[in-house]
Protein backbone atom coordinates (compact mmCIF):
# COMPACT_ATOMS: atom_id res chain seq x y z
CA UNK A 1 0.00 0.00 0.00
CA UNK A 2 3.03 1.86 1.09
CA UNK A 3 6.37 1.67 -0.33
CA UNK A 4 9.70 3.66 0.63
CA UNK A 5 12.81 2.50 -1.70
CA UNK A 6 15.53 4.19 -0.55
CA UNK A 7 14.17 7.79 -0.01
CA UNK A 8 16.52 10.45 0.74
CA UNK A 9 15.03 14.13 2.40
CA UNK A 10 17.90 16.79 3.29
CA UNK A 11 16.57 20.69 4.74
CA UNK A 12 19.89 21.94 3.49
CA UNK A 13 22.60 19.89 5.07
CA UNK A 14 20.63 18.08 7.09
CA UNK A 15 19.62 14.08 5.88
CA UNK A 16 16.18 14.23 7.09
CA UNK A 17 15.56 10.94 5.62
CA UNK A 18 18.63 8.62 5.00
CA UNK A 19 18.19 5.73 2.58
CA UNK A 20 14.74 4.60 4.02
CA UNK A 21 13.09 1.23 3.07
CA UNK A 22 9.93 0.48 3.97
CA UNK A 23 6.65 -1.70 3.02
CA UNK A 24 3.35 -1.41 4.59
CA UNK A 25 0.61 -3.80 3.50
CA UNK A 26 -3.38 -3.23 3.35
CA UNK A 27 -4.38 -3.25 6.64
CA UNK A 28 -1.58 -2.69 8.76
CA UNK A 29 -0.88 -0.65 11.11
CA UNK A 30 2.55 1.10 11.88
CA UNK A 31 3.26 3.00 14.59
CA UNK A 32 6.48 5.77 13.88
CA UNK A 33 8.62 5.81 17.19
CA UNK A 34 11.97 8.17 18.18
CA UNK A 35 13.69 10.80 19.36
CA UNK A 36 12.86 14.54 18.64
CA UNK A 37 14.55 15.62 15.09
CA UNK A 38 14.71 11.86 14.17
CA UNK A 39 12.85 12.38 11.20
CA UNK A 40 9.31 10.21 12.23
CA UNK A 41 6.99 12.90 11.00
CA UNK A 42 8.76 13.79 7.99
CA UNK A 43 8.44 10.22 6.80
CA UNK A 44 5.01 10.66 7.10
CA UNK A 45 4.62 14.22 5.54
CA UNK A 46 6.42 12.63 2.50
CA UNK A 47 3.45 10.57 1.77
CA UNK A 48 1.02 12.82 0.65
CA UNK A 49 3.73 14.88 -0.61
CA UNK A 50 3.43 17.53 2.31
CA UNK A 51 6.95 17.17 1.79
CA UNK A 52 8.60 16.47 -1.31
CA UNK A 53 11.67 14.03 -1.24
CA UNK A 54 14.68 14.72 -3.32
CA UNK A 55 15.88 11.18 -4.21
CA UNK A 56 14.57 7.41 -3.60
CA UNK A 57 11.00 5.73 -5.12
CA UNK A 58 7.67 6.09 -2.90
CA UNK A 59 4.50 4.63 -4.37
CA UNK A 60 1.14 4.99 -2.05
CA UNK A 61 -1.69 2.65 -3.79
CA UNK A 62 0.63 1.86 -7.27
CA UNK A 63 1.16 5.82 -7.61
CA UNK A 64 4.41 7.16 -7.78
CA UNK A 65 4.60 10.12 -5.50
CA UNK A 66 8.15 10.87 -6.16
CA UNK A 67 7.40 12.09 -9.69
CA UNK A 68 7.09 15.82 -9.87
CA UNK A 69 4.59 15.45 -13.18
CA UNK A 70 1.55 13.11 -11.16
CA UNK A 71 -0.90 14.89 -9.92
CA UNK A 72 -1.57 14.68 -6.37
CA UNK A 73 -4.75 15.57 -5.67
CA UNK A 74 -5.97 11.93 -6.49
CA UNK A 75 -3.94 10.27 -3.76
CA UNK A 76 -4.20 13.07 -1.54
CA UNK A 77 -8.08 12.20 -1.35
CA UNK A 78 -7.25 8.98 -0.50
CA UNK A 79 -5.11 9.64 2.35
CA UNK A 80 -6.40 11.22 5.52
CA UNK A 81 -3.81 12.90 7.98
CA UNK A 82 -4.24 14.05 11.09
CA UNK A 83 -1.85 16.87 12.64
CA UNK A 84 -0.53 17.20 16.12
CA UNK A 85 -2.17 20.59 16.13
CA UNK A 86 -5.66 19.74 14.40
CA UNK A 87 -5.36 22.34 11.95
CA UNK A 88 -9.64 22.91 12.19
CA UNK A 89 -10.55 25.64 10.05
CA UNK A 90 -11.85 27.72 12.81
CA UNK A 91 -14.18 29.77 10.20
CA UNK A 92 -16.85 26.58 9.83
CA UNK A 93 -18.37 24.34 12.38
CA UNK A 94 -17.52 20.93 12.91
CA UNK A 95 -20.14 19.64 10.12
CA UNK A 96 -18.72 22.08 7.30
CA UNK A 97 -15.53 21.30 8.33
CA UNK A 98 -16.37 17.66 7.49
CA UNK A 99 -18.11 18.53 4.03
CA UNK A 100 -15.90 21.06 2.89
CA UNK A 101 -13.08 18.63 0.93
CA UNK A 102 -16.01 16.33 -0.12
CA UNK A 103 -18.29 19.07 -2.00
CA UNK A 104 -14.85 20.17 -3.23
CA UNK A 105 -12.54 17.85 -4.09
CA UNK A 106 -15.04 15.13 -5.05
CA UNK A 107 -17.83 17.43 -6.17
CA UNK A 108 -20.65 15.58 -3.96
CA UNK A 109 -23.91 17.04 -3.72
CA UNK A 110 -24.46 18.62 -0.48
CA UNK A 111 -27.07 16.51 0.94
CA UNK A 112 -24.53 13.72 -0.07
CA UNK A 113 -21.92 15.41 1.90
CA UNK A 114 -23.53 16.20 5.20
CA UNK A 115 -24.82 12.70 5.31
CA UNK A 116 -21.70 11.16 5.41
CA UNK A 117 -20.24 14.07 7.85
CA UNK A 118 -23.01 13.59 9.73
CA UNK A 119 -22.34 9.94 10.31
CA UNK A 120 -18.61 10.19 10.97
CA UNK A 121 -19.00 12.64 13.60
CA UNK A 122 -21.51 10.22 14.74
CA UNK A 123 -19.12 7.60 14.44
CA UNK A 124 -16.69 9.81 16.70
CA UNK A 125 -18.74 10.42 19.29
CA UNK A 126 -19.63 14.40 18.39
CA UNK A 127 -23.13 13.70 17.23
CA UNK A 128 -24.19 17.17 19.65
CA UNK A 129 -21.21 18.65 18.54
CA UNK A 130 -21.74 19.22 14.34
CA UNK A 131 -23.01 23.32 14.78
CA UNK A 132 -19.94 23.65 16.97
CA UNK A 133 -17.13 25.84 15.92
CA UNK A 134 -13.63 24.74 16.71
CA UNK A 135 -13.04 27.33 19.28
CA UNK A 136 -16.21 25.84 21.02
CA UNK A 137 -14.42 22.18 21.55
CA UNK A 138 -12.54 21.02 23.80
CA UNK A 139 -8.61 19.71 22.15
CA UNK A 140 -9.81 16.52 22.19
CA UNK A 141 -12.88 17.02 20.59
CA UNK A 142 -11.35 19.12 18.11
CA UNK A 143 -9.14 15.91 16.82
CA UNK A 144 -11.92 14.27 17.01
CA UNK A 145 -13.53 16.10 14.51
CA UNK A 146 -10.25 16.05 12.29
CA UNK A 147 -10.55 12.69 12.40
CA UNK A 148 -13.89 12.60 11.16
CA UNK A 149 -12.81 14.95 8.85
CA UNK A 150 -10.41 12.76 7.14
CA UNK A 151 -12.76 9.80 7.46
CA UNK A 152 -15.37 11.82 5.39
CA UNK A 153 -13.37 11.04 2.45
CA UNK A 154 -13.45 7.27 2.67
CA UNK A 155 -9.31 7.42 2.78
CA UNK A 156 -7.93 3.80 1.89
CA UNK A 157 -4.86 4.96 4.51
CA UNK A 158 -4.73 7.00 7.77
CA UNK A 159 -1.83 8.86 8.45
CA UNK A 160 -1.03 10.17 12.52
CA UNK A 161 1.27 12.99 13.40
CA UNK A 162 1.88 13.26 16.93
CA UNK A 163 -2.03 12.90 17.09
CA UNK A 164 -2.67 13.07 20.67
CA UNK A 165 0.78 15.02 21.76
CA UNK A 166 -1.17 18.94 22.15
CA UNK A 167 -3.66 16.98 24.38
CA UNK A 168 -4.18 17.50 27.82
CA UNK A 169 -4.01 13.61 29.55
CA UNK A 170 -7.70 13.45 30.44
CA UNK A 171 -8.33 14.06 26.49
CA UNK A 172 -5.92 11.25 25.29
CA UNK A 173 -7.79 8.29 25.89
CA UNK A 174 -10.85 9.91 23.85
CA UNK A 175 -8.71 10.47 20.74
CA UNK A 176 -6.89 7.24 21.46
CA UNK A 177 -10.25 5.17 21.47
CA UNK A 178 -11.47 6.64 17.86
CA UNK A 179 -7.96 5.15 16.15
CA UNK A 180 -7.73 1.62 18.07
CA UNK A 181 -11.45 1.58 16.50
CA UNK A 182 -10.62 2.59 13.33
CA UNK A 183 -7.63 -0.08 13.14
CA UNK A 184 -9.40 -2.96 14.32
CA UNK A 185 -11.80 -1.99 11.34
CA UNK A 186 -8.75 -2.50 8.93
CA UNK A 187 -7.90 0.96 8.08
CA UNK A 188 -4.04 0.71 6.93
CA UNK A 189 -2.74 3.47 9.64
CA UNK A 190 1.25 4.98 9.96
CA UNK A 191 0.95 6.73 13.15
CA UNK A 192 3.71 9.15 14.77
CA UNK A 193 2.86 8.37 18.33
CA UNK A 194 4.66 7.88 21.82
CA UNK A 195 1.68 6.68 23.23
CA UNK A 196 3.07 2.59 23.87
CA UNK A 197 -0.67 1.05 25.25
CA UNK A 198 -1.73 1.89 21.75
CA UNK A 199 1.12 0.91 19.45
CA UNK A 200 0.88 -2.66 21.83
CA UNK A 201 -2.79 -3.22 21.44
CA UNK A 202 -2.96 -2.15 18.26
CA UNK A 203 0.26 -1.76 15.81
CA UNK A 204 1.35 -4.71 13.54
CA UNK A 205 4.71 -3.35 13.74
CA UNK A 206 6.61 -0.54 15.45
CA UNK A 207 9.24 1.32 13.64
CA UNK A 208 11.96 2.90 15.81
CA UNK A 209 13.98 6.09 14.02
CA UNK A 210 16.80 8.21 14.37
CA UNK A 211 18.53 10.98 12.78
CA UNK A 212 16.19 10.08 9.73
CA UNK A 213 16.99 5.95 9.62
CA UNK A 214 15.10 3.54 10.37
CA UNK A 215 17.21 1.64 13.10
CA UNK A 216 14.32 -1.11 13.87
CA UNK A 217 11.50 -2.79 12.39
CA UNK A 218 10.02 -5.19 15.14
CA UNK A 219 6.51 -6.47 16.29
CA UNK A 220 5.31 -4.16 19.59
CA UNK A 221 5.55 -6.67 22.29
CA UNK A 222 9.18 -7.57 20.50
CA UNK A 223 10.33 -3.87 20.64
CA UNK A 224 9.20 -2.88 24.27
CA UNK A 225 10.17 -5.50 25.94
CA UNK A 226 13.15 -6.22 23.89
CA UNK A 227 14.96 -3.70 21.48
CA UNK A 228 17.61 -4.94 19.73
CA UNK A 229 19.80 -1.86 19.31
CA UNK A 230 21.73 0.22 22.29
CA UNK A 231 19.92 3.28 21.03
CA UNK A 232 16.29 1.67 21.06
CA UNK A 233 17.02 0.55 24.47
CA UNK A 234 17.79 4.25 25.64
CA UNK A 235 15.02 5.39 23.61
CA UNK A 236 12.97 3.62 25.62
CA UNK A 237 14.39 4.02 28.97
CA UNK A 238 13.68 7.37 28.42
CA UNK A 239 10.03 7.88 27.25
CA UNK A 240 8.89 5.00 30.19
CA UNK A 241 10.86 6.52 33.09
CA UNK A 242 9.62 10.24 31.80
CA UNK B 1 -18.69 91.69 6.49
CA UNK B 2 -18.67 87.82 8.22
CA UNK B 3 -21.79 87.19 8.03
CA UNK B 4 -22.19 88.70 4.37
CA UNK B 5 -19.59 86.17 3.16
CA UNK B 6 -21.07 83.12 5.23
CA UNK B 7 -24.47 83.94 2.96
CA UNK B 8 -22.35 84.59 -0.10
CA UNK B 9 -20.79 80.74 0.93
CA UNK B 10 -24.67 79.36 1.34
CA UNK B 11 -25.25 80.95 -1.51
CA UNK B 12 -22.53 78.78 -3.13
CA UNK B 13 -23.90 75.57 -1.55
CA UNK B 14 -24.89 73.90 -4.51
CA UNK B 15 -21.58 74.49 -6.27
CA UNK B 16 -19.78 72.68 -3.18
CA UNK B 17 -22.41 69.56 -2.98
CA UNK B 18 -21.42 69.30 -6.67
CA UNK B 19 -17.67 68.69 -5.95
CA UNK B 20 -19.02 66.41 -3.12
CA UNK B 21 -20.59 64.48 -5.76
CA UNK B 22 -17.16 64.65 -7.38
CA UNK B 23 -15.14 63.95 -4.89
CA UNK B 24 -17.65 60.90 -4.08
CA UNK B 25 -17.47 59.84 -7.74
CA UNK B 26 -13.81 59.57 -8.20
CA UNK B 27 -12.92 58.08 -4.79
CA UNK B 28 -15.57 55.62 -5.59
CA UNK B 29 -14.16 55.04 -8.73
CA UNK B 30 -10.88 54.35 -7.08
CA UNK B 31 -12.32 52.48 -4.34
CA UNK B 32 -13.71 49.63 -6.36
CA UNK B 33 -11.19 49.63 -9.12
CA UNK B 34 -8.62 49.61 -6.39
CA UNK B 35 -10.07 47.02 -4.04
CA UNK B 36 -10.27 44.67 -7.13
CA UNK B 37 -6.89 45.32 -8.21
CA UNK B 38 -5.23 45.73 -5.04
CA UNK B 39 -6.72 41.95 -4.14
CA UNK B 40 -6.10 40.00 -7.22
CA UNK B 41 -2.21 41.93 -7.22
CA UNK B 42 -1.92 41.10 -2.80
CA UNK B 43 -3.10 37.08 -3.68
CA UNK B 44 0.20 37.04 -6.26
CA UNK B 45 2.07 39.25 -4.14
CA UNK B 46 1.56 36.09 -1.44
CA UNK B 47 1.65 33.74 -4.21
CA UNK B 48 3.64 31.19 -5.52
CA UNK B 49 4.85 32.87 -8.89
CA UNK B 50 8.19 34.13 -7.53
CA UNK B 51 8.46 36.69 -11.01
CA UNK B 52 4.91 37.50 -10.06
CA UNK B 53 6.10 38.54 -6.53
CA UNK B 54 8.58 40.34 -7.75
CA UNK B 55 6.72 42.56 -9.73
CA UNK B 56 4.06 42.90 -7.82
CA UNK B 57 6.69 44.28 -5.11
CA UNK B 58 8.52 45.99 -7.48
CA UNK B 59 5.24 48.61 -8.69
CA UNK B 60 4.51 48.43 -4.59
CA UNK B 61 7.65 50.31 -3.51
CA UNK B 62 7.76 52.37 -6.85
CA UNK B 63 4.26 53.87 -5.78
CA UNK B 64 4.55 54.10 -2.36
CA UNK B 65 8.06 55.56 -2.95
CA UNK B 66 6.77 58.38 -4.88
CA UNK B 67 4.73 61.44 -4.23
CA UNK B 68 1.05 61.09 -4.97
CA UNK B 69 1.21 64.35 -6.52
CA UNK B 70 3.97 63.57 -8.85
CA UNK B 71 2.25 60.74 -9.89
CA UNK B 72 -0.94 62.33 -10.67
CA UNK B 73 1.02 64.74 -12.86
CA UNK B 74 3.26 61.67 -14.73
CA UNK B 75 -0.65 60.88 -15.68
CA UNK B 76 -1.87 63.47 -16.73
CA UNK B 77 0.97 65.69 -17.91
CA UNK B 78 3.35 63.41 -18.81
CA UNK B 79 1.82 60.41 -20.70
CA UNK B 80 -0.01 62.60 -23.26
CA UNK B 81 3.79 63.09 -24.39
CA UNK B 82 4.10 59.63 -25.46
CA UNK B 83 0.24 59.51 -27.03
CA UNK B 84 -2.46 58.91 -24.71
CA UNK B 85 -4.65 61.70 -24.26
CA UNK B 86 -6.54 61.50 -20.65
CA UNK B 87 -9.43 64.20 -19.17
CA UNK B 88 -8.58 65.07 -16.25
CA UNK B 89 -11.38 63.07 -14.85
CA UNK B 90 -10.36 59.47 -15.70
CA UNK B 91 -6.55 60.85 -15.07
CA UNK B 92 -7.53 61.17 -11.56
CA UNK B 93 -9.27 57.82 -11.36
CA UNK B 94 -6.41 55.91 -12.68
CA UNK B 95 -3.50 57.79 -10.15
CA UNK B 96 -5.92 56.97 -7.40
CA UNK B 97 -6.53 53.44 -8.13
CA UNK B 98 -3.57 53.03 -8.87
CA UNK B 99 -2.35 54.29 -5.33
CA UNK B 100 -5.12 52.83 -3.66
CA UNK B 101 -4.12 49.29 -5.18
CA UNK B 102 -0.62 49.41 -3.83
CA UNK B 103 -1.62 50.34 -0.79
CA UNK B 104 -4.59 47.15 -0.36
CA UNK B 105 -1.95 45.01 -1.55
CA UNK B 106 0.28 44.95 1.16
CA UNK B 107 -2.83 44.76 3.26
CA UNK B 108 -4.19 41.79 1.69
CA UNK B 109 -0.87 40.15 1.15
CA UNK B 110 -0.48 40.58 4.94
CA UNK B 111 -3.73 39.01 5.73
CA UNK B 112 -2.78 36.26 3.66
CA UNK B 113 0.46 35.69 5.11
CA UNK B 114 -0.78 35.55 8.73
CA UNK B 115 -3.14 32.27 7.91
CA UNK B 116 -1.34 29.61 9.62
CA UNK B 117 1.01 27.49 7.55
CA UNK B 118 -1.65 24.60 9.31
CA UNK B 119 -4.43 25.63 7.48
CA UNK B 120 -2.90 24.89 3.98
CA UNK B 121 -1.69 22.09 5.04
CA UNK B 122 -5.00 20.54 6.42
CA UNK B 123 -6.06 21.70 3.41
CA UNK B 124 -3.39 20.68 0.81
CA UNK B 125 -3.63 17.22 2.50
CA UNK B 126 -7.57 17.10 1.91
CA UNK B 127 -6.57 17.57 -1.93
CA UNK B 128 -7.79 20.62 -2.77
CA UNK B 129 -6.46 22.76 -4.84
CA UNK B 130 -4.50 25.67 -4.59
CA UNK B 131 -7.18 28.14 -6.20
CA UNK B 132 -10.11 26.28 -3.49
CA UNK B 133 -7.43 27.21 -0.74
CA UNK B 134 -7.78 30.30 -1.04
CA UNK B 135 -11.01 30.09 -1.86
CA UNK B 136 -12.43 28.57 0.56
CA UNK B 137 -9.92 28.28 3.49
CA UNK B 138 -7.24 31.20 3.44
CA UNK B 139 -9.03 33.90 2.54
CA UNK B 140 -12.05 33.82 4.82
CA UNK B 141 -9.41 33.73 7.39
CA UNK B 142 -7.52 36.40 6.19
CA UNK B 143 -10.45 38.84 5.85
CA UNK B 144 -10.50 39.19 9.56
CA UNK B 145 -7.22 40.85 9.38
CA UNK B 146 -7.68 42.53 6.18
CA UNK B 147 -11.00 44.23 6.99
CA UNK B 148 -10.34 46.65 9.66
CA UNK B 149 -7.32 48.27 7.64
CA UNK B 150 -8.86 48.25 4.70
CA UNK B 151 -11.91 50.44 5.78
CA UNK B 152 -9.08 52.97 7.11
CA UNK B 153 -7.32 52.67 3.44
CA UNK B 154 -10.60 53.85 2.17
CA UNK B 155 -10.86 57.07 4.33
CA UNK B 156 -7.04 57.88 3.18
CA UNK B 157 -8.27 57.57 -0.57
CA UNK B 158 -11.29 60.50 0.18
CA UNK B 159 -8.62 62.41 1.48
CA UNK B 160 -5.93 61.72 -1.05
CA UNK B 161 -8.44 62.37 -3.97
CA UNK B 162 -8.21 66.23 -2.90
CA UNK B 163 -4.82 66.47 -4.52
CA UNK B 164 -6.88 65.46 -8.13
CA UNK B 165 -7.96 68.95 -7.76
CA UNK B 166 -4.53 70.30 -8.81
CA UNK B 167 -5.63 68.71 -12.26
CA UNK B 168 -8.33 70.56 -12.71
CA UNK B 169 -10.85 68.18 -10.85
CA UNK B 170 -13.83 70.12 -9.87
CA UNK B 171 -14.01 68.00 -6.67
CA UNK B 172 -14.47 69.68 -2.88
CA UNK B 173 -10.95 70.94 -2.63
CA UNK B 174 -11.00 72.86 -5.72
CA UNK B 175 -14.74 74.34 -5.57
CA UNK B 176 -12.84 75.76 -2.48
CA UNK B 177 -10.29 76.95 -4.30
CA UNK B 178 -12.63 78.79 -6.82
CA UNK B 179 -15.24 80.08 -4.00
CA UNK B 180 -12.19 81.55 -2.33
CA UNK B 181 -11.64 84.00 -4.57
CA UNK B 182 -15.16 85.09 -4.90
CA UNK B 183 -15.71 85.35 -0.84
CA UNK B 184 -12.25 86.15 0.51
CA UNK B 185 -12.52 84.34 3.85
CA UNK B 186 -9.89 80.96 3.65
CA UNK B 187 -10.53 80.13 7.07
CA UNK B 188 -14.80 79.96 6.61
CA UNK B 189 -14.13 78.50 3.30
CA UNK B 190 -12.08 75.42 3.84
CA UNK B 191 -13.42 74.83 7.10
CA UNK B 192 -16.43 74.28 5.24
CA UNK B 193 -14.44 72.17 2.84
CA UNK B 194 -12.74 70.23 5.83
CA UNK B 195 -16.05 69.94 6.85
CA UNK B 196 -17.59 67.91 4.04
CA UNK B 197 -14.77 65.71 3.96
CA UNK B 198 -14.69 64.49 7.30
CA UNK B 199 -18.79 64.29 6.56
CA UNK B 200 -17.83 61.27 4.09
CA UNK B 201 -14.65 60.10 6.04
CA UNK B 202 -16.59 60.05 9.74
CA UNK B 203 -18.59 57.03 8.83
CA UNK B 204 -15.82 55.35 7.59
CA UNK B 205 -13.72 55.80 10.36
CA UNK B 206 -16.40 54.27 12.60
CA UNK B 207 -16.85 50.95 10.23
CA UNK B 208 -13.03 51.02 10.59
CA UNK B 209 -13.44 51.12 14.41
CA UNK B 210 -16.10 48.41 14.47
CA UNK B 211 -14.73 46.28 12.59
CA UNK B 212 -11.45 46.29 14.22
CA UNK B 213 -13.20 45.32 17.35
CA UNK B 214 -15.12 42.60 16.18
CA UNK B 215 -12.93 40.91 14.25
CA UNK B 216 -10.94 40.97 17.37
CA UNK B 217 -14.12 39.54 19.72
CA UNK B 218 -14.58 36.88 16.87
CA UNK B 219 -10.92 35.78 17.10
CA UNK B 220 -11.03 35.15 20.85
CA UNK B 221 -10.89 31.57 21.76
CA UNK B 222 -14.25 31.38 24.16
Amino acid sequence: MISFKNVNKWYGELHVLNKVDLEVEKGEVVVVCGPSGSGKSTLIRCINRLEPIQKGELFVDGMAVHDKKINMTKIRADIGFIFQSFNLYPHMTALENTTIAPLKVKKMKREEAEKIGRKMLTRVGLADRMDHYPTQLSGGQQQRVAIARGLTMKPKIMLFDEPTSALDPEMIHEVLDVMRDLAKEGMTMMAVTHEMGFAREVASRVIFMDEGTIIEVAPPNDFFTNPQTDRGKTFLQSILTH
Amino acid sequence: MWSFYFHELMRSMPFFLKGVYMTVAVAGLSLIFGTIIGFIAGILRAGRNKPARFIVGAWVDLIRGTPFLVQVFIIFFILPGIGIELEAFPAAVIALTNLTASFICEIVAGGIIAVPQGQREAATAAGLSYYQQLRFIVLPQAMRTILPPLVGQYVLLVKDSSVVSAIGVVDITRVGWLTVQRVPEGLMVFGLVGLLYFAICYPLINLSGFLERRMTVASTKL
